[in-house]
């Protein structure tokens, strides 16, 4: 009986004291200075890893997963989105605008036909933990932007997407211009050599295999050439805006 | 015969502290960050089917469940694991309990956020104390003398302080430090797909990305281990000389009489 009251007094210490530090750390989060402290390594990681372009790994195909595992989101919602999708997405267009000489929009028909398919099967990881293979097939999403010549200022190019949140917020990602010009950086529409299924982003998904899977945004609309990030476009991303990395190679 | 020594430089005495505070951060947002997803998959993509360990719980109103699953073994853990406290108050279903993790409530990205801010310092730590970790590289004597430190420690009370580190805490802390702490740092960034677009022999090492989870996870779990029996030993063995020598450097031993008989006077 005293042994199981030590015992037992023990575990109370212990768990008391992760209880304590669990809630100085909680509070430390919730105080602006010390979060700016936090985010510092982010630059760190993009200055370390943000160079160069190393490939993600292709697996063969006998490696992909049964299931791409869907997340994020429910699927839009809008009377346009439902009638593409019912219609094999005649009427949809993908816009490229911004800071580019000859702004432009795009059938699913045009992106197959007029930029080279490039297949790829890679590591989907996504930021809660899981991974899963899949083979992603589209246009190069440099090859599109130089169809559009972006101008000498472009730094960014931003994803409007038309899956939105509860609150009605639009989904939206961002990459700088490295990452954009990146040889595995995809403007999707299959996904396992089928059209992409709703609940993974039909019609097309940017698909970036060397950062966390938040990056590779669904249903994307229209893509837009900027200068910088902030104002409109928060912190570059739905998820950074929530705190998350924009710089997700980590 | 007692005799003062000056036995930890200070930068083993920072080093030992910044990594302990950094550990502890990491192991509990770590539990953060694994409570988005509490599986593990021995494999390169998550099998989503057949975790070798996943922690879940069920919310049923009457009768809430939290469970470990080891394979096919369920160990019923309700109110701990599984299902536990949500650090609002109340409890819900969640892996590891908000005692437990970095912020108390869930908050996948302030979690990382801990998580990728203390692996840095835990990494510095590692790079300044590189140059003493040599020390600690066990020789052929402390070997042969191993079998008579692990019975001395049987009994820890008795373990007399000497200026040397004796055979048992040279080999478990060189099993900390060139086992553990680099599967750690390794298998952690084998988890970030940037990381390993750099060096794809990085999670290749450690059987793929969600193998690499089960490394991380698994030499957490040996640092928790580690950490229990090092507390126990340094109060068992002399709490306020051992607390004292890694605070101010000095620590007291009693002079070997008879290695000192030994030595040319």
């Amino acid at each position: 009986m005293k042994r199981m009251h030590r015992a037992g007094f023990l575990a109370l210490v212990g768990t008391s004291a992760l209880a304590g530090c669990a809630g100085i750390a909680t509070n430390l989060t919730e105080n602006e200075s010390f979060h700016r402290v936090l985010e510092l390594p982010e630059r760190l990681d993009l200055a370390l890893l943000g160079g160069g372009q190393p490939l993600a790994r292709e697996y063969p195909e006998s490696a992909i997963s049964r299931k791409f595992r869907q997340n994020g989101f429910e699927p839009p919602s809008s009377p346009d989105y439902i009638a593409w999708s019912r219609k094999a997405w005649h009427g949809y267009r993908l816009f490229v605008t911004g800071l580019v000489d000859s702004p432009k929009s795009y059938d699913l028909d045009t992106l197959r036909r007029s930029f080279p398919r490039i297949a790829q099967v890679t590591r989907h990881d996504c930021v809660e933990g899981w991974s899963v293979i899949g083979k992603w097939t589209g246009a190069l999403l440099r090859d599109v932007l130089a169809d559009c010549s972006p101008r000498s200022q472009a730094r960014y190019v931003v994803f409007h997407c038309m899956d939105e949140d509860g609150a009605g917020e639009a989904y939206y990602e961002s990459l700088d211009m490295r990452q954009a010009a990146h040889p595995q950086a995809v403007l999707a529409y299959e996904l396992n050599d089928k059209p992409i299924p709703i609940e993974n982003g039909a019609p097309i998904r940017l698909k970036v295999p060397t950062q966390l899977g938040y990056k590779s945004a669904k249903y994307v609309q229209r893509i837009e050439v900027v200068a910088g990030l902030g104002g409109m476009l928060g912190n570059g991303g739905y998820w950074e805006d929530q705190g998350y990395e924009w710089f997700a190679g980590i | 015969m007692k005799q003062k020594i000056y036995r930890h430089p200070i930068v083993v005495r920072l080093t030992h502290w910044a990594s302990a505070l950094a550990l502890f951060v990491l192991a509990m947002s770590g539990m953060q960050i694994f409570n988005a997803h509490p599986a593990l998959y021995a494999s390169d993509a998550s099998n989503f089917q057949s975790p070798v360990l996943s922690i879940r719980g069920s919310a049923e109103m009457d009768a809430p469940e939290g469970w470990v699953q080891l394979g096919s073994h369920r160990l019923y853990t309700t109110h701990v694991l599984g299902y536990g406290p949500d650090g609002q108050g109340g409890e819900t279903v969640r892996a590891f309990p908000s005692w437990a993790t970095i912020p108390a409530y869930q908050d996948l990205a302030d979690g990382r956020r801990w998580h990728l801010f203390f692996a840095w310092v835990f990494v510095i730590c590692a790079l300044a104390y590189a140059k003493w970790a040599f020390d600690l590289r066990p020789s052929l004597a402390d070997l042969r003398a191993l079998p008579a430190a692990l019975k001395a420690h049987l009994l820890p009370w008795r373990v007399k302080p000497r200026a040397h580190l004796n055979p048992m805490q040279k080999l478990t802390y060189f099993g900390v430090v060139f086992i553990v702490a680099p599967i750690i740092i390794l298998s952690g960034l084998a988890l970030g797909p940037s990381v390993d677009s750099w060096a794809p022999w990085l999670p290749a090492l450690f059987g793929g990305r969600q193998f690499a989870r089960i490394w991380h996870f698994g030499a957490m779990i040996a640092f928790m281990t580690f950490f229990v029996i090092h507390i126990a030993m340094v109060v068992l063995t002399g709490f306020w000389n051992n607390l004292r020598s890694m605070i101010t450097g000095w620590f007291v031993v009693e002079r070997d009489e008879t290695a000192a008989a030994k030595e040319p006077s």
